[in-house]
């Protein structure tokens, strides 16, 4: 039964990492390409 | 329909999976009898298989879209193959660690080098290796055309470890047999639901995958626009 616990903590375990760490990516990416608009916008007023 | 974000289409596929797997876990842990002479450790083959399945299956979709890449240069094909390929990797870790698990109570050993275990060894460094190679090129065009010939001849390691339980000696079950399956109606059942349910997941991942990529790309044409 122990092995049986162990290998089905494990499967979860590296999915929801994997799961996890898309989630952060997509997070900072996110963040990142508002900061990059926010940017195009004030160069565009400053160019205007 | 936006390139990232929660379309309708990806919350369908979530919740699918999601139910899939419940009904998966039901049908390994309580539906499917218990294995007369290994116990309740055989449980583990259910997911065993199922994660194997899809791994074998996401780096065959790596296959095609490294092809659909050469012949297109289509950059939607090249994000298919990478993302395939994390996934797929993923998976095949989850088969390596659960088999592992399996045989240490009934081989007594937590790895052997025969056959199969050594060509999934193989396997895995092959595509772990494509990630890493990936990294080290810096031009997107040689990068993706180079990724491309690699996920087409790194699939070589594919078919040869799924038939080297058959080719050679060796001490890793045959369940799938020419003369059909190894397997009471109930274990089988399970089986197919956890197959059925994996490749859900499966489909459901590349989509998130495919989505952060693309997501990426934007990400990185913006920046330059605004470096020039």
């Amino acid at each position: 039964m122990t092995y049986l616990v162990a290998a089905y903590a494990v499967m979860w375990l590296i999915t929801f990492i994997f799961v996890l760490s898309m989630a952060m990516r997509q997070r900072r990416l996110a963040a990142e390409l508002e900061a990059l608009k926010e940017r195009l916008q004030e160069t565009k007023r400053y160019g205007e | 329909m936006e390139r990232w974000g929660v379309s309708k289409l990806a919350i369908v596929l979530h919740g699918l999976a999601g139910a899939a797997i419940l009904v998966a876990l039901y049908m390994a842990l309580v539906f499917a009898p218990t294995e007369a002479t290994m116990g309740h450790v055989q449980r583990i083959f259910y997911w065993h298989v199922a994660t194997a399945w899809v791994g074998f299956f996401a780096f065959f979709i790596t296959l095609v879209a490294s092809i659909a890449y050469l012949r297109t240069g289509r950059r939607r094909w090249d994000i298919v193959a990478l993302s395939s390929v994390e996934i797929g990797l993923a998976f095949a870790v989850i088969m390596t660690v659960t088999g592992s698990l399996w045989a240490k109570p009934v081989w007594n050993t937590w790895w052997t080098w025969e056959p199969r275990l050594t060509t999934v060894a193989i396997m895995l460094l092959i595509y772990a290796t494509y990630l890493l190679l990936r990294r080290v090129i810096e031009d997107p065009g040689r990068r993706a055309r180079f990724a491309a010939v690699y996920g087409i001849a790194g699939f070589v390691s594919v078919p040869i470890t799924f038939m080297a339980i058959r080719w050679w000696r060796t001490i890793h079950p045959v369940i799938f047999k020419s003369e059909g399956f190894d397997l009471t109606p109930a274990m089988l059942a399970a089986l197919i639901v956890s197959v059925l349910a994996y490749s859900l997941l499966y489909i459901s991942l590349l989509l998130l995958r495919t989505q952060l990529e693309f997501l990426s790309d934007e990400v990185a044409e913006l920046r330059e626009s605004l470096d020039e």
